[in-house]
């Protein structure tokens, strides 16, 4: 009898998985928005963000404090636009803020510098093809004005390469580009690291943060052999905008936290008399 | 793009955005902006800083909201929908049906 009653569960559950399996898939659910309203707490330790009466917290469950005001607001402002669910995945200032909070990995800043140093010589600027002429052509006027700011800029000598075979970089080249990340704090590096692995490219990456050019600029350079290719062989909305979308916000997002990171606000006003 | 002009698109942006349109005005990020541009009224070069920061960290911020909503726009129409009917995929291709008048 009771094996009976249990046979006829288990048959029961088998028949309401393979139902449910068969209907539609599952995702994990997201959590519900659970505030009404969002607001930035002013303390002597930095700026807080406060869900209703709640203070926001990591996901390591740390109290969330960034030195910034604008990135506090940022990061309020992200969490009152959510509609009925908390879309985490496409928060990426929040996501940049967590990840500088939490130091998930426990990188330390050698790691990070000698992570974007290991870059440099797969650079996407410094790869350029001799295959097709008017692909040649493009990426000689777009893409060398930008290496030769960034020579100028860091003393370096980086030079393309037109084959399979990775471009040098001399180790002076490595050392003065390795000063340069070792001046900036941790959270200013996790935001480069983010906008290094957007563009794949480290050279758009600084000429972006140091405003040489736009965000969309930065990424229609990144994707300049996609976009080349498309004219040909058509643009799917749902693959090609949809990636350049993306790019564009993961980029603006780590441009905006690199910059309220290292700026320090020393407003010096005119005297008027 | 003007600093005005940025001004409209951020707002018009953040309008966008938000959970409820209509409390746009007492938003944290429309009164910090705002407040900026007060600030930086004459001119945007008072911090001894690269030349039009502040209009350069507005317009990444329009960048980043605008791409945020037309990335949602396009996940909305394309993700997990299912299959599509005739008429749906003759509309995406911009083909009529038989039945259609012509």
């Amino acid at each position: 009898m009771l094996r009976g009653i249990r046979l006829l569960r288990f048959s029961n559950i088998n028949k309401c998985q393979t139902s449910a399996l068969a209907a539609v898939r599952h995702y994990a659910s997201q959590p519900k928005r659970f505030y009404k309203q969002t607001n930035v707490l002013c303390t002597d330790t930095g700026y807080e963000v406060t869900l209703d009466h709640r203070k926001l917290k990591t996901p390591k469950g740390t109290l969330f404090t960034v030195k910034s005001e604008p990135l506090a607001i940022a990061v309020a402002t992200e969490f009152d636009n959510q509609k009925e669910h908390i879309e985490r995945s496409r928060m990426h200032i929040s996501a940049l803020c967590f990840t500088a909070l939490d130091n998930p990995n426990n990188l330390t800043k050698l790691d990070m510098v000698n992570y974007l140093l290991n870059f440099m010589p797969t650079d996407t600027v410094l790869f350029q093809s001799e295959d097709e002429t008017a692909l040649q052509e493009l990426q000689l006027n777009e893409w060398d004005p930008l290496i030769n700011w960034f020579n100028k800029r860091f003393d370096t000598n980086l030079q393309k390469t037109m084959s399979i075979t990775p471009p040098q970089v001399t180790d002076d080249d490595k050392i003065k580009i390795a000063k340069h990340f070792q001046s900036f704090s941790l959270d200013t590096l996790h935001g480069y690291i983010f906008a290094v692995d957007t563009l794949k490219s480290i050279v758009l990456a600084c000429a972006v943060i140091e405003q040489q050019i736009s965000v969309e600029k930065a990424v229609a350079l990144s994707r300049l052999e996609e976009e080349y290719q498309l004219k040909f062989w058509g643009r799917v909305e749902w693959s090609h905008d949809l990636s350049q979308q993306d790019l564009q916000a993961r980029l603006a997002a780590s441009v905006l936290f690199v910059h309220f990171n290292c700026s320090e606000y020393l407003v010096q006003e005119k005297l008027i008399l | 793009m003007s600093g005005k002009r940025v001004l409209r698109s951020l707002l018009h942006e953040l309008r966008e955005a938000a959970s409820n349109p209509d409390a746009i005005k007492n938003s944290l990020a429309a009164r910090y902006i705002l407040a900026q541009y007060k600030k930086f009224e004459t001119t945007d070069q008072q911090l001894c800083k690269a030349r039009n920061e502040a209009v350069f960290l507005g317009q990444t911020y329009l960048s980043y909201l605008s791409s945020q909503r037309k990335y949602n726009a396009i996940y909305k129409e394309y993700h997990s929908r299912g299959e599509r009917s005739v008429k749906e995929t003759a509309d995406l291709v911009g083909f009529k049906l038989p039945t259609d008048p012509k």
